[in-house]
């Protein structure tokens, strides 16, 4: 039930693929996008056991790739579906791929790689891995008690969806329903004319043996509940046979499909028992076990099995070529590797990077990166750089550096433009005032901040209305009052308008808030500043009332205000003002104020939008209205690597 | 020994002599092949000219890069990492500077390859393509690909409108802090409006109207934006970063492509589609190229 397969660069163009039901290309952009630009999905690792999972609509997707190469392999199937055997078929075809590609691939100014010819490999892949997985699986299958139905009932939706190919998977989840002693369908499946249309091409009687090889050994072990199925009993009575020639029985229309399911079951016989890997399986028996015409197919695997092994124990060799073996063979490795390391041309392993990245952690945390957020970027590193080769005369450390630079810059670069302006005249052009509120933990520059931000728009000659709903703290009202005159007293010079709503203490801040809209609307302010409470992030009380707030005001944007001093606090404080929003909304961007203090330590940035994936707006720089900046994301990072 | 004894080298070039006339004949032989060769190569570019293609992501520069090189379109997804492409111009155009030559000479062929360079247009990955901005080397020109029907939205519009902006103000830059007197090569540039198969698709002249008016929409908002934070954060004098520049005559009135040749830019729009049942239509993007190649 693998929906799609696709082998593609990092540039973007596929370069294989194998579909077996139609998937939109926004699946796999998404994962693009989500996974490998924006980060905001964190794969687990690699070394978790299994390959890291994406979920979009419905789709599961997992992939693996090549670095040195740029490719990407990534397979796609229905979540409802639980696929054992993909991380298996992801590394094989890897090896595989680059096996039989890898040289085509490295050719300069060229995206085309002929591999017209790599089906066969796929579909065989498949098939051994089926089989496996199937022989693994008729064990419990067997013991299974009927499914409830809605099981039977989304397999039975994808039924007809279904291409040949899968059928053959098929018996790995149908088991259970097939098992069933449901008479009625099982004995009518092979004399029906739907088995035509739904079973195509050499692959289809096949599936529908496997199946029925399935349901044999299903039979053999659960008779009696499937005795008054007679396809069962007539299978149970041959149960003991040669399982060539119950298919035979079934599969004779067609030679070619019955060679095809021989190879399957063959691998069912050799390999699951024993449970060896693939690689280590006697190409022989299969060649022999199988009758005519089969030599194709065993030359096929032979060279399949080789590839993937060379791949493999390159892998390995590589591994074990830093580790060294010998006296000689290390200190001759070491010397080789220093010297690669000035002149370039090493090939990266964890190990190279290990200490480079421990000091570069270091680095980043006294520039008061959260610890989290700094593990994260070297991880992100670490994962771009393995199995790279560093270019010519650059060490180590400056590919690193350059890397680190890099996933920076990318952390920190906002997805799409953050104009307030603009977003302040599309949202009046639909005859509404704009709404913009601000949180944030006590003592952080909320008010000052929501200032600057009312200076700012009023150089623009907007008209904002300032809403005190920090009904909370006592003087709040008082501080937004004095700002406000200022702010009147300087828009006379710079155009504008400004006036202050409020309603005292002690009143529910939502409705306040509410309330100032509703006037703004009502006496022509196109823009409205909300000012909050400060609160303590792990405030429980405090944090939910937030939720209200968001629905009653309904903000356009709420920005929240963070101390550049804060250290590894503030992880948490953006997460769980993020959270606090109820689902569907949450923050929009960060306004990080007393920057001017911290010199370049200027990694609360960082940890912020690390433990978001939401922008930073404005950044505060000084004690005047006039000094909130926008972010300059180069300037930020150069801080950071000084 | 003098030179003008009997077996002195002078005697021995003047005399006929078996060895003086070979030397003479290979010399006279070798002489202009050497020349030639060594003029040839010289002349010819070790590095191919090439087109930066820029744009907003899921516009199509994947695609058409994939139908220049292969002449058929591959499947696409979202490009994490530019690419280099080198490709041939199609049989039915004529570069430029081979309009004199004739289709056997090899130098014809040599003159319609060239390097198309794709690049990733999600919004954290345009370094790449801004970086290229800021140094090119034997760039031609950029295709700026955008798509005609998300451009018909307001969101799409801003954008598009966005990047444009911020890639023509680089080369506006790259002009006017050029240090010669002549100023720099001009790269022209041709917005590609892609994608007018589908009918919610804005016909060309809709594109070049909405994209100039977006852009001095752009042009005013960030007149009106605040700074950003790189003087104040490095701690330098604040003032230093004061003289921002403003694409077209000052920043002044409403923004059109017009404005971009003072600054040895020529911008050109044109409608087509690399993908449709019936084939692409990209012919007048290839006349583009060819004109500047
Ligand atoms: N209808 C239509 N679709 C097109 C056309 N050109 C490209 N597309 C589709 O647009 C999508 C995006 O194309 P890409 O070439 O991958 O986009 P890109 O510009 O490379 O995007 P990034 O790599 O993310 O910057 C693909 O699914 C194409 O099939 C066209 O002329 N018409
Ligand atoms: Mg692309």
């Amino acid at each position: 039930m693998l929906d799609t397969f696709e082998v593609l660069t990092t540039s973007g163009v596929v370069l294989w693929s194998r579909r077996y039901s139609p998937v939109g290309p926004h699946i796999i952009n998404s994962l693009i996008r989500d996974v490998f630009i924006e980060e905001r999905v964190q794969p687990q690792a690699e070394d978790a056991g299994s390959k890291p999972t994406y979920r979009k609509e419905g789709y599961t997707l997992k992939w693996t790739t090549a670095k040195d190469l740029g490719l990407i392999f990534v397979a796609v199937y229905q979540s409802l579906v639980h696929m054992t055997w993909i991380d298996k078929l992801l590394d094989n075809i890897r090896a595989l791929f680059i096996g039989l590609y890898g040289e085509q691939l490295k050719t300069k100014h060229s995206s085309v790689v002929n591999c017209d010819k790599f089906a066969p490999y796929f579909e065989r892949q498949i098939q051994d891995l089926e089989g496996q997985s199937d022989s693994g699986f008729s064990a419990p299958g067997t013991k299974l008690t009927p499914p409830s139905s809605a099981d039977n009932e989304s397999a039975d939706e994808f039924d007809p969806k279904i291409p040949p190919l899968q059928k053959q998977h098929k018996p790995q989840h149908d088991t259970s329903a097939d098992s069933t002693p449901v008479p009625t369908p099982d004995t009518s499946r092979p004399t029906t004319p739907a088995q035509s249309h739904l079973l195509t091409g050499r692959a289809g009687p096949g599936a529908k043996l496997s199946r029925r090889g399935k349901k044999k050994a299903a039979a053999l072990t659960s008779a009696p509940a499937s005795s008054g199925d007679e396809a069962s009993v007539k299978r149970k009575g041959k149960g003991s046979a040669k399982k060539n020639r119950v298919w035979g029985d079934f599969g004779a229309e067609e030679e070619d499909p019955s060679m095809v399911l021989d190879y399957s079951q063959s691998d069912l016989r050799d390999e699951a028992p024993e449970g060896e890997a693939l690689a280590e399986v006697n190409p022989e028996s299969w060649g022999s076990r199988t009758g005519k015409g089969q030599f194709v197919l065993k030359d096929l695997d032979l060279e399949m099995d080789q590839i993937i092994a060379e791949q493999n124990a390159k892998k390995e060799t590589s591994t074990s070529a830093v580790s060294g073996g010998g006296l000689v063979g290390s200190s001759l490795g070491a010397i080789g590797g220093l010297f690669r390391n000035v002149v370039g041309g090493k090939t990266l392993t964890e190990e190279d990077l290990a200490k480079p990245l421990k000091g570069m952690e270091d680095h980043l945390l006294k520039k008061n990166v959260a610890r989290e957020a700094a593990v994260r970027l070297c991880d992100s590193v670490k994962r771009d750089l393995v199995g790279l080769k560093t270019s010519s005369f650059t060490t180590v450390e400056a590919t690193l550096r350059t890397s680190m630079e890099k996933a920076l810059a990318k952390i920190l670069t906002p997805t799409s433009s953050l104009d307030l302006l603009r977003e302040i005249q599309t949202v009046n052009a639909s005859g509404r005032p704009y709404v913009l509120s601000i949180v944030g933990v006590n003592g952080v520059g909320k008010s000052t901040n929501l200032s600057k931000i009312a200076f700012f728009l009023l150089q623009n000659h907007h008209r904002v209305l300032i809403a005190a709903a920090d009904t909370f703290r006592s003087g709040a009202v008082e501080q937004l009052r004095v700002h406000v005159r200022n702010l009147q007293e300087l828009s006379k010079r710079e155009g504008g308008q400004v006036d202050l709503f409020e309603k005292g203490y002690g009143k529910d801040a939502a409705n306040i808030a509410a309330d100032a809209v509703t006037h703004a609307a009502k006496t022509n302010f196109n823009v409205v500043l909300i000012d909050t409470a400060g609160r303590r992030h792990n405030d429980q009380r405090l944090m939910s009332s937030l939720e209200k707030f968001g629905k009653l005001a309904k903000p356009d944007k709420i920005l929240m205000v963070g101390e550049a001093l804060v250290g590894s606090d503030s992880v948490a404080q953006a997460r769980n003002f993020n959270q606090s929003f109820g689902p569907g909304r949450g923050l929009d961007g960060f306004i990080i104020s007393k920057c001017d203090t911290v010199g370049d330590m200027v990694g609360t940035l960082v940890s912020m939008v690390h433990a978001t994936g939401i922008p930073v707006v404005f950044l505060g720089v000084g004690q005047h209205y006039a000094d909130l900046r926008g972010l300059n994301v180069g300037s930020v990072c150069r801080l950071l690597m000084s | 020994m003098a030179w003008y004894d009997e077996d002195s080298w002078a005697t021995a070039a003047f005399a006929p002599k078996g060895s003086t006339i070979a030397i003479t004949f290979l010399l006279a032989v070798l002489l202009p092949i050497l020349l030639h060769q060594f003029i040839y190569r010289k002349a010819t570019p070790t590095t191919l000219p090439c087109f930066l293609l820029i744009g907003p992501s899921g516009a199509g520069k994947t695609a058409f890069l994939t139908l220049t090189e292969r002449k058929a379109v591959a499947q696409t997804h979202t490009s994490t990492a530019p690419s280099a492409i080198e490709v041939l111009l199609p049989e039915d155009h004529t570069p430029q500077s081979s309009h004199y030559r004739s289709p056997g000479d090899p130098a014809y062929e040599r003159s319609r390859r060239f390097l198309l360079n794709d690049t990733p247009g999600h919004g954290k990955l345009r370094h790449f393509a801004t970086t290229q901005l800021a140094n090119p080397t034997n760039v031609r020109g950029i295709i700026f690909v955008l798509d005609a029907a998300t451009v018909a939205e307001e969101a799409g519009l801003n954008e598009t409108a966005e990047y444009l902006h911020d890639v023509l103000l680089a080369l506006q830059k790259r002009y006017t802090g050029a240090t010669t007197s002549k100023g720099p090569k001009e790269i022209p540039v041709l917005i590609a409006a892609n994608k007018m198969d589908l009918f919610t698709a804005l016909p060309p002249h809709l594109v070049t109207q909405q994209l100039e008016k977006a852009i001095s929409e752009v042009r005013k908002s960030r007149a009106k934006g605040l700074k950003d934070s790189g003087a104040a954060l490095s701690g330098e004098e604040e003032g230093l970063d004061e003289e921002r520049e403003w694409l077209g005559e000052g920043g002044e009135g409403s923004f059109e492509f017009g404005q971009m040749e003072e600054v040895g830019t020529s911008v050109t729009v044109h409608g087509g589609h690399v993908i449709r049942g019936d084939g692409a239509d990209v012919r007048s993007w290839y006349e583009w190229i060819a004109s500047h190649l």
